[in-house]
């Protein structure tokens, strides 16, 4: 069985309340990206925790190299040479690059760090693997791809053979997730191993050798790249198939329902507005998606929407009311719903059930209260009803603490209220955020639905294929203002890609629609 | 076996138990001090530690007396973290209900029920301030509090010292509230005969009231539900279109009138004299061990504030053979390790799981 | 965020618990070391400290490590019970309220006390409950004076006789003489510029001040001399302030030599101002030489001294109060020989032994008359002495 450098045979790791791996097998070659595919869930991260020592199964072997090994700590699997790049960095912000990096195995004489020696294996690894990075700029001032790059050469340095990469893509860029897979190509080449954690297709048909599916903690099976296909992944995937272009009559646009004009929104983090004089239109029954590369002004945009942020310049008008300075509650009244870009800050409130998380818009309305009492079991039958209606699933049902949820049910909770609220006006950001295909298909079938029943629909995503594939008209903000309308229909990737990028623009009016 | 799995399981009763447990591990350790300070006393104290509180009833009426306070200013501390906030001032808060209380009974002499009202407001009053700070400048409420602690404590002395009216004669210390003004003294419906003490008044029926209110109001209200969202999670709490701001401030101002119905209860219970010294009152940081003990549970606050209350009474009890340092120190110790109930919780949590592979295992 | 929270927590919590603590725990076995001891020599075998007590002491806020009332009280109680084979203890009232120290007594009591000491007129409140719940119980009070022991109205004016039973004996000093003489000392020895710090202008604390007033003047007569000046000052409290030390700065730096200080924590404020500005201290009530080498002499009463003798009457008489002492106030001075000076422990360079016994003479025949008036606005009308009262 020399073939192998790792197996892990007949894993079995309970949870109170689920069996997250099921007697498990994966068995990874030496010089293999090895993808490990599953729904949010399906219990990757568990598996790989489990040889990563973060957790112990209870049954089942771990090999390495054909030998049984042991492994009860993150030490432990460090001895073997695994190294684990987290979904979460584990990076101290105010240390350097190269302290981070040396962080726990510092070379010293007398309880003095030689840093000289270390900053030349950094170096020379760097250059090996075309990692570039400053190893004397701060973390917290540096990129997440940056950042990732870090907790990768971490392994490196530690002379680690085998890598495990927890969802790395998650975090970045469409032109940093290639670099990255450039990188993971490199480290094969160089005889190392390579476990890859990710829910995204697209990305096992680019880089893996084989891939292994898990689905509800069951293992499906393991099959070579080269004799499959996407549809065939998905499938083992989530046990039926998958449509990956949503089906969608073209839309039928009425009534305006948001009318934005010249909004300014300034920015947190530099001198300059964030948002500079967007204005857009979007009208009951059409899915309207504002696209862009992360970080150029959607947030704020959103926030300043939402009310979150008190806008600086402009107005906002919700089904022919004046909403530039209401109050969020009375947005909310007035029928816009709002599926935030980031859940845990915004989303949810993670020590709260999921029950009580369900009614967070809504519990003031008479439905669920009397008198300032909250009706207990009219937000319990609620919450049952969401739950079956969303196929959201968690331990306990109602009264699971949200935080204990994983994270693409999470997002499937907040889907369920926004929606459930029968909103005017939906405003999604990035939606399907860190969702598996099968979730996404379904995010996508209900959003559609809204836009039927004659409800306008904000979307703004990161997301090239979902852009593309769900909107009937996409704007393109660059720097804070709106550079391109483009229609789905009519147009490719690529024309969209340098909209983006800010190498193409139009002519403002034509943005606004007027 | 499936039923006792089932409870280990159960959130509240694995807290309960936790706080049980750790209490147990606290009392074993202060046996161990006692034994180690004098062993041929050590059996002694602990009988005295642990039966005078329950032994006579005038000692049982003197742990109601030091509870009541003491509720109130847990369930100050334990409603503010419930909210997120950690409301440090409580003691400047018990502070400035006692000045409102005691300057209605001296100085206006009112009758009991307005005096406890009083020091509801003064409490209230000096717990907005921590609360607009926090709300209108996101200064942290901490250091806030802490320096109206002592602001409250000096402007209430200097108050009390330019109102001769409210001090007892040749003293540095408020008159005696059951000559001064009998009226303003919490009635004691003959609880006093019942008990054989005069410690015994309506004021611990008064702080169980209290605790089962906040209770209501934290897990069954809307008002509750805005504020612990507040508390947990304030983002999400303004985009749910939760006012925030106007909650931070309300959960201090809250916070800091059940302090100061702390104050009042224990001063208008009629054997306290305040004592125009230059130190804040401790008993407002009691009530963050008290709070920790019960997790912040309002009803939790009723038990852990009497297991402290409990304890100190027996510690007295002590006496002569022990010294009150010592009595202290093993006090401390037994609240120090009872509060480590969280640390039990996790240790339970993980018996219950073991039990349950166990016997999955076994059924295999 | 939320481990930060929890460190603070941890943090006040442990802080919180020292403050229950109130003092350090210093020393909880010298004292009652003694106790046991003789607990030890009159039990059986075999069952130490489980004697219960004879004779109990009962400390007013304090402990019993305060170096002042209760400490030198208590020493009086332990000596006394091991000349006599008695088991002595002390119990330390819950709280600063007088319910606190009737239950502290109560429990001293119950645990086989006959005979219960107390220093402070705070207790009065107390004894006056206590002297009819226990009728058996005989009470010896420091420093309570029969005026405490009245029905009062509103305006703290007596609205009865002092209410004092059989079973109780208070125990009061001419605190006037003692100032008199630490006054006269210090202007005998060359000091011209004086203070007198006091707490509050309660009774005793008046006295000691006047008194001290009028043994200056006394002795500036004598010296002929008229340019001796004492600023006087009640700071109002008889805890330590900062308040206090400013003040007691002041005084230093603007030539103040000695200032005699007056009451309970106070001292401890006005030995960091001598400290700091090398200037020179007169204690109270007890010889405080061994605090500070600040302290030049100490206006003492004799507190040990006096509760023996008191309690020896009371066991020759069967442990019952005699005639002496019983149902009254006790005001003992010079010829009880329970004011003094420590000149053992005192720093004077001229005013010398022979000038000390002869006034203690003049004082203890009544040659030498100090007036004791304890009014809190009293102010000895002086010849030589220029007295500037401070509010």
């Amino acid at each position: 069985m020399g073939e192998y450098v790792i197996e892990m045979l007949n894993i079995t790791k309970e949870f109170p309340g689920i069996k997250a791996n099921d007697n498990v097998t994966l068995q990874l070659k030496k010089g293999e990206v090895h993808a490990l595919l599953g729904e949010n869930g399906a219990g990757k991260s568990t598996l790989m925790s489990v040889l990563f020592g973060l957790y112990q199964a209870e049954q089942g072997v771990i090999k390495k190299d054909g030998v049984e090994v042991k492994i009860k700590n993150p030490n432990d699997a460090n001895a073997l040479h695994i190294g684990m790049v987290h979904q979460h960095f584990k990076l101290v912000e105010v240390f350097s690059v190269l302290e981070n990096i040396i962080l726990g195995v510092e070379p010293g004489k007398a309880g003095i760090v030689q840093k000289a020696a270390a900053r030349k294996k950094v170096l020379e690894l760097s250059e090996k693997y075309g990692l570039q990075v400053d190893p004397d700029a701060k973390v917290e001032n540096i990129s997440v791809g940056m950042q990732q790059r870090v907790e990768i050469l971490k392994m490196l340095y530690r002379d680690n053979e085998i890598l495990i990469f927890d969802e790395p893509t998650a975090v970045l860029t469409p032109q940093e997730i290639d670099e990255l897979m450039e990188i993971m190509r490199n480290f094969t080449k160089e005889g190392k191993s390579i476990l890859f954690i990710t829910h995204k297709l697209n990305e096992i048909m680019a880089v893996a050798d084989r891939c292994t599916v898990l689905r509800k903690g069951k293992c499906i099976g393991t099959v070579n790249i080269a004799d499959t296909t996407k549809e065939e992944l998905s499938r083992m995937m989530v046990g039926r198939d998958v449509e990956f272009a949503v089906e969608k009559k073209s839309a039928q646009p009425g009534d305006t329902v948001l009318k934005v004009r010249d909004m300014v929104v300034p920015s947190k983090v530099h001198a300059n507005n964030a948002v500079k004089g967007v204005s857009l239109d979007v009208h009951a029954g059409e899915i309207v998606c504002v696209a862009g590369i992360e970080g150029n002004g959607q947030t704020e945009f959103v926030y300043g929407l939402t009310g979150l942020e008190k806008i600086t310049g402009g107005s906002v008008e919700l089904c022919g009311r004046d909403i530039t300075h209401a109050a969020i509650r009375e947005r909310s009244k007035l029928g816009m719903s709002h599926i935030p870009e980031d859940r845990h800050k915004h989303g949810l409130v993670l020590d709260y059930t999921l029950a009580e998380n369900m009614v967070l818009q809504r519990y003031w309305q008479p439905e669920f209260q009397k008198h300032g009492f909250i009706k207990k079991d009219a937000v319990q039958k609620y919450a049952e009803k969401l739950i079956a209606e969303y196929d959201v699933r968690s331990g306990q049902g109602p009264v699971t603490i949200a935080r204990s949820m994983s994270g693409g049910n999470q997002q499937k909770a907040i889907v369920a209220r926004e929606i459930d609220m029968d909103p005017n006006l939906l405003v999604a950001v990035q939606p399907t955020r860190g969702m598996d295909v099968g979730a996404i298909e379904n995010i996508h079938k209900q959003i559609v639905a809204e836009r039927d029943k004659g409800k306008a629909v904000l979307l703004i995503s990161l997301e090239l294929d979902e852009v593309m594939n769900l909107s009937d008209r996409i704007l393109v903000m660059y720097e804070g203002e709106i550079v391109g309308e483009l229609d789905p229909k009519k147009t490719t990737i690529q024309e969209l890609g340098l909209y983006m990028a800010g190498a193409k623009r139009k002519a403002k009016e034509a943005a606004a629609n007027e | 076996m499936n039923k006792k799995k089932s409870i280990l399981e159960n959130q509240a009763v694995n807290s309960f138990l936790a706080s049980l447990i750790s209490i147990a591990a606290g009392l074993v350790f202060g046996v161990v001090l006692l034994l180690i300070l004098k062993p041929e006393a050590a059996m002694g104290g602990v009988k005295a530690m642990l039966g005078a509180g329950f032994s006579k009833l005038d000692n049982f009426a003197e742990v109601l007396y030091q509870a009541a306070p003491l509720m109130l200013c847990g369930l100050s501390v334990g409603f503010a973290f419930k909210t997120g906030l950690f409301n440090i001032g409580a003691s400047g808060q018990y502070t400035m209900g006692a000045f409102f209380a005691l300057f209605c009974a001296l100085q206006l002499q009112l009758p009991w029920w307005v005096c406890l009202i009083a020091s509801m407001i003064g409490g209230a009053f000096w717990g907005l301030f921590p609360g607009l700070f926090k709300a209108l400048f996101n200064v942290n409420e901490v250091i806030t509090s802490i320096m109206f602690n002592w602001i409250g404590m000096y402007l209430v002395n200097l108050c009390f010292a330019n109102l001769p009216k409210t001090l007892a004669s040749h003293n540095d210390r408020t008159a005696n509230l059951t000559e001064a003004n009998p009226s303003a003294v919490i009635p004691k419906a003959g609880l006093d005969k019942l008990f054989h003490s005069n410690y015994m008044s309506i004021s611990i029926f008064i702080a169980i009231g209290i605790a089962v209110l906040m209770y209501v109001v934290l897990q069954k209200t809307t008002f509750g539900y805005e504020l612990k969202a507040c508390g947990m999670n304030r983002s999400a709490s303004q985009y749910a279109g939760i006012n925030a701001k106007r909650n931070i401030v309300l959960s201090m101002v809250i916070s800091g009138a059940l302090a100061g119905i702390g104050g009042g209860l224990y001063f208008l219970a009629g054997a306290g004299q305040y004592v125009l010294v230059k130190a804040l009152l401790t008993r407002g940081f009691d009530g963050i061990p008290v709070a920790l003990l019960a997790n912040s549970h309002p009803l939790g606050t009723i038990l852990s504030s009497f297991f402290i209350s409990y304890l100190s009474v027996g510690g007295n009890a002590m006496q002569p053979n022990f010294s009150t340092e010592t009595i202290n120190i093993i006090i401390a110790v037994i609240i120090y390790l009872a509060a480590f109930s969280l640390l039990m919780k996790n240790m339970l949590a993980g018996v219950a799981r073991r039990k349950k592979e166990k016997q999955k295992e076994a059924g295999k | 965020m939320k481990k930060l929270m929890a460190l603070v927590l941890a943090l006040t919590m442990g802080l919180s618990l020292v403050a229950c603590g109130g003092k350090p725990a210093s020393e909880p076995a010298s004292a009652p070391a003694d106790a046991s001891e003789a607990s030890e020599a009159s039990e059986p075998a075999g069952q130490p400290a489980a004697g219960g007590t004879d004779i109990a002491f009962v400390t007013d806020v304090g402990n019993i490590d305060d170096n002042s009332f209760n400490q030198f009280t208590y020493e009086g109680v332990t000596k006394f019970c091991k000349d006599n084979n008695l088991n002595a203890n002390y119990f330390r009232p819950a709280e600063d309220t007088d319910e606190a120290r009737l239950k502290a007594m109560s429990q001293a009591i119950e645990d086989g006390a006959k005979t219960v000491v107390m220093a402070g007129f705070l207790f009065a409140p107390t004894l006056r409950q206590a002297q009819e719940k226990w009728p058996d119980v005989q009470f010896l009070a420091l420093d309570v004076a029969s005026f405490d022991m009245m029905d009062k109205d509103a305006d703290g004016k007596p609205t009865s006789d002092p209410i004092i039973k059989d079973n109780t004996a208070l125990i009061t000093y001419k605190e006037e003489q003692s100032g008199y003489l630490a006054g006269y000392a210090a202007v005998a020895d060359g000091y011209k510029d004086l203070g007198f710090l006091g707490g509050m202008a309660v009774p005793a604390v008046v006295r000691f001040g006047q008194g001290f007033v009028q043994g200056a003047d006394a002795a500036a007569k004598d010296l002929g001399i008229d340019d001796v000046n004492i600023k006087y000052w009640y700071s109002g409290s008889f805890g330590p302030t900062d308040e206090i030390k400013a003040k007691m700065d002041g005084w230093y730096a603007g030539g103040t030599e000695a200032v005699f200080v007056c009451g309970g924590g106070i001292y401890i404020s006005a030995v960091d101002a001598a400290t700091a500005n090398d200037g020179k201290i007169i204690g109270v009530d007890v010889d405080q030489s061994s605090f500070s080498e600040q302290v030049i002499t100490s206006a003492t009463k004799g507190l040990a001294e006096s509760v023996q003798l008191a309690l020896t009457d009371c066991m020759n008489n069967g442990w019952k109060w005699s005639d002496t002492y019983k149902a009254k106030e006790t005001t003992l001075g010079a010829a009880e020989n329970s004011v003094s000076l420590p000149m053992a422990t005192s720093q004077f360079t001229t005013f010398d032994e022979a000038k000390y016994n002869e006034l203690y003479k003049g004082l203890a025949d009544g040659t030498i008359a100090v007036d004791n008036n304890s009014a809190a606005d009293a102010q000895f009308a002086t010849e030589k002495v220029k007295v500037s009262y401070e509010a």
